[in-house]
């Protein structure tokens, strides 16, 4: 920086502009460097700022533009000529103190990993223990009426009416009765039946509504091939599974959704993410469920291999590398694996007669859909 | 005192109409371009907090540089505004989407699907949200030392908007032009420059005569996927063009000599860009994928088939770390051709006439809070 002091009026060949602050009139004025800068315009009294209140603004190359903290906030002198410029600037000390500086940036990144590395633990531990400890709370009328929300949708994709043939009916009743019994839920709190789509799969709904897809019932063979399924699908209704995952869903993907904000691109990461976070915590539900399932089919003196059997037969053989990371479920062949390592010859009496079994089979008519 | 023949004073009898005077843009593309480099840089290390410094930083640059008649605009600003707005905006955007979740229950108990329409309520609150974002930049907006600043209601031109919205719909787009110099108008009216008010002249008839062919042809563009980045520039070099022509402030008026074609070179080189760089992160990904099988001896079944999930998670880092380049690099390109280039492309065609009737302007208006960006930011409608 020039170290020139001198006292007389610095006086140059390009102008300096000064604005109020108050008025947008372009002025003309001279500076002189005394005890402060003193700034006077032709005819008028001269502006005094004190040199500590001197700030930088913001401005093209080749300007000095400067604020003082004791004036009007927008009022601003441009110097334009480069030795005054650096007579002026080498007597303000704290010109620059107000600006973003190499420790203010450390700052922001220090508290930013900060805030991520608590977003992430509390996606990772703060989340999935909220949802254990809120989903038994949450009343059952809401429940119930999510519920009922999602059954209108599952119904609007799967088809309107539920499979109503008189025997098939019972014989369903009978079995999901049996299950109900041993698993130990609420009479009230659960409803059952059997959705005509091809589609082979069974799910439970929030408030203890479970659907057994038709494309299921066509693929199974025996009463306990059914019966495991609907076994494990009673587990999520006892474990709460439903409103877990729904604070659990909601929860993370706000979270990390706050965490990527909109960096350009980074949608991809977050469902990326989410789907990593999600999928195991899921997968540790079905785990869970599929634990239920064995202890039930046990405790009806059934196997519960058949169910899993049954699962293989509709998937396949699931592959390993990405995908199961990214899957919501154990894989079938683990998960058959885990079933036959618990199966145990029959010891109660099987859960419906052949004329029941041949009876809910056709429970949505004869024919094909 | 009046011996400054340059400065006209307002308390004087205007003179004839002078010349008309220019914005000249100073910045320079290397400055900008480190600029965001260093910015993306950091942004992908704070997780994408240090956003509110880079848009702020983006935003003081481009203000600094612009000058018109001689005087450089400044942006005064400041992220931690932007920061604060944003966590109050959260914190009232978080029960409006529990209530969402709740309201989108009974609606579905009712009929399957038909909370969908639930989601208008949130484009309606981004307009509010567009309109008050406006508001914030306006009034850190600074030339000659007094501030821009805007009134009006958020609520107002959110409603206008959104009814505006189902007659573009209806009309499948041909309302457009007319939609936007309604819009315009109402923000223009309720945008002030210290003691001077803004209006707008354009109106909708003439943008859609200089647009509608393109309206017509555009189903081409779905056909013939090279033409769609001639007709977007096509459409916005026209629509910038008008919107300019359009804008009074008091007794200034701007005009300008926009080409048709001013954005075809800009929006190619980013088409240009992105194929490189997409080709880049493909060789990227196919070259790890190579290396992954290489150093552990398996064939590529082997290697992504099953019972393998654990040797697959080099090679998703990998995946990972790919993509968030690509996605830095992307964020850089995008800044500097269609902020700061398109700025510039734009400023330069720009002519700003009778600036004497700004001369003499008292400045007034209080500072507007930042809640509308964070608003734009919470619900990814922020603009520039």
């Amino acid at each position: 920086m020039n170290k020139l002091s001198t006292e007389t009026p610095a006086q140059s060949a390009k102008p300096t502009i000064f604005f109020d602050g108050v008025s947008s009139r372009r002025r003309q004025v001279t500076l002189t460097l005394g005890d402060a800068l003193e700034i006077a315009e032709e005819g008028g009294g001269p502006v005094v700022w004190p040199y500590a209140d001197i700030r930088r603004a913001d401005s093209p190359a080749g300007i000095l533009r400067l604020a003082c903290a004791s004036a009007p906030p927008l009022a601003r002198l441009e110097i334009r000529d480069a030795l005054l410029a650096s007579n002026v600037t080498a007597r303000c000390m704290r010109l620059d103190e107000h600006q973003t500086s190499r420790r203010g940036v450390a700052k922001i990144v220090g508290w930013s990993m900060a805030a991520a590395v608590s977003i992430v633990c509390v996606v990772l531990f703060g989340v999935p223990l909220a949802a254990d400890r809120l989903a038994p709370l949450v009343p059952k009328p809401i429940e119930r009426r999510i519920g009922d929300a999602s059954e209108v949708q599952v119904k609007t994709i799967f088809g309107r009416n539920l499979c109503e043939d008189a025997a098939g009916k019972a014989a369903f009743i009978k079995l999901v009765n049996r299950l109900r019994d041993a698993a130990g839920l609420d009479d009230d709190s659960m409803t059952a039946g059997v959705l005509p789509t091809p589609v082979p799969n069974a799910f439970a709904l929030p408030g203890g509504k479970v659907f057994v897809l038709k494309g299921l019932l066509d693929k199974a063979e025996s009463p306990d091939e059914l019966a495991g399924i609907l076994a494990h699908e009673l587990g999520h209704l006892k474990h709460y599974d439903n409103m877990r995952g729904l604070i659990y869903n909601g929860g993370t993907s706000f979270l990390i959704g706050l965490l990527f904000g909109d960096v350009t691109g980074s949608s991809a990461v977050i469902f990326a993410s989410r789907s990593v976070v999600e999928a195991s915590y899921s997968r540790e539900a079905e785990t869970a469920a599929d634990t239920f399932a064995i202890e039930i089919m046990h405790a009806l003196g059934r196997s519960p291999k058949p169910a899993a059997e049954l699962m293989f037969r509709i998937t396949g053989k699931e592959g390993g590398g990405l995908t199961s990371i990214l899957s919501s479920h154990p894989l079938t062949e683990d998960r058959l694996a885990r079933m036959t390592k618990e199966d145990r010859p029959p010891s109660g009496p099987p859960l419906l007669t052949n004329q029941e079994w041949t009876a809910l089979k056709s429970i949505c008519g004869s024919g094909k859909i | 005192m009046n011996d400054m023949q340059w400065t006209p004073i307002g308390s004087e009898p205007l003179p004839p109409p002078l010349p008309p005077t220019r914005v000249d843009f100073t910045g320079n593309r290397t400055e900008f371009r480190k600029l965001v480099t260093k910015g993306a840089m950091l942004e992908l290390v704070t997780f994408g907090f240090y956003r509110f410094w880079l848009v702020t930083d983006v935003r003081r640059h481009l203000w600094a540089n612009t000058a018109i008649d001689g005087d450089a605009a400044e942006y005064t600003g400041r992220a931690k505004e932007l920061l604060v707005g944003f966590l109050f905006a959260l914190a009232i955007l978080v029960p409006i989407y529990l209530a969402y979740f709740l309201v989108g229950i009974e609606f579905e108990r009712w009929q399957g699907f038909a909370s969908t329409p639930l989601f208008i309520s949130f484009y309606a609150f981004g307009q509010f949200a567009i309109f008050r974002a406006r508001r914030y930049r306006l009034t850190r907006t600074v030339w000659r030392g007094v501030r821009f600043w805007m009134d009006g209601s958020g609520w107002a031109y959110s409603f206008r908007a959104m009814l505006w919205g189902l007659l573009v719909f209806l009309t499948l787009g041909l309302a457009l032009p007319w939609r936007e110099a309604s819009l315009e108008r109402y923000k223009m009216r309720h945008t002030h420059y210290g003691d001077l008010r803004g209006e707008f002249a354009g109106d909708g008839w003439t943008f859609f005569k200089r647009g509608w062919w393109l309206w017509l042809l555009s189903p081409i563009a779905l056909v013939i996927f090279p033409l769609a980045p001639f007709f977007y520039a096509e459409f916005k070099a026209r629509e910038w063009r008008w919107w300019l022509d359009g804008i009074r402030i008091g007794g200034v008026s701007l005009s300008s000599e926009l080409p048709h074609n001013a954005f075809y070179g800009l929006y190619w080189k980013v088409i240009g860009w992105w194929t490189l760089l997409s080709a880049i992160f493909g060789a990227y990904i196919g070259g790890a994928t190579m290396l992954v099988v290489a150093l552990s001896g398996l064939s590529v079944e082997q290697a992504f088939g099953p019972g393998n999930a654990a040797k697959s998670i080099p090679m998703l880092v990998m995946m990972v770390v790919g993509y968030l380049a690509l996605a830095l690099a992307l964020n850089i390109v995008m800044r500097v051709y269609l902020q700061r280039d398109l700025w510039a492309k734009v400023l330069e065609t720009v002519d700003v006439h009778n600036i004497a009737a700004a001369a003499d302007v008292r400045g007034s208006a209080e500072l507007a809070s930042a809640l509308g960006e964070g608003f734009a930011d919470g619900l990814d409608v922020a603009g520039f």
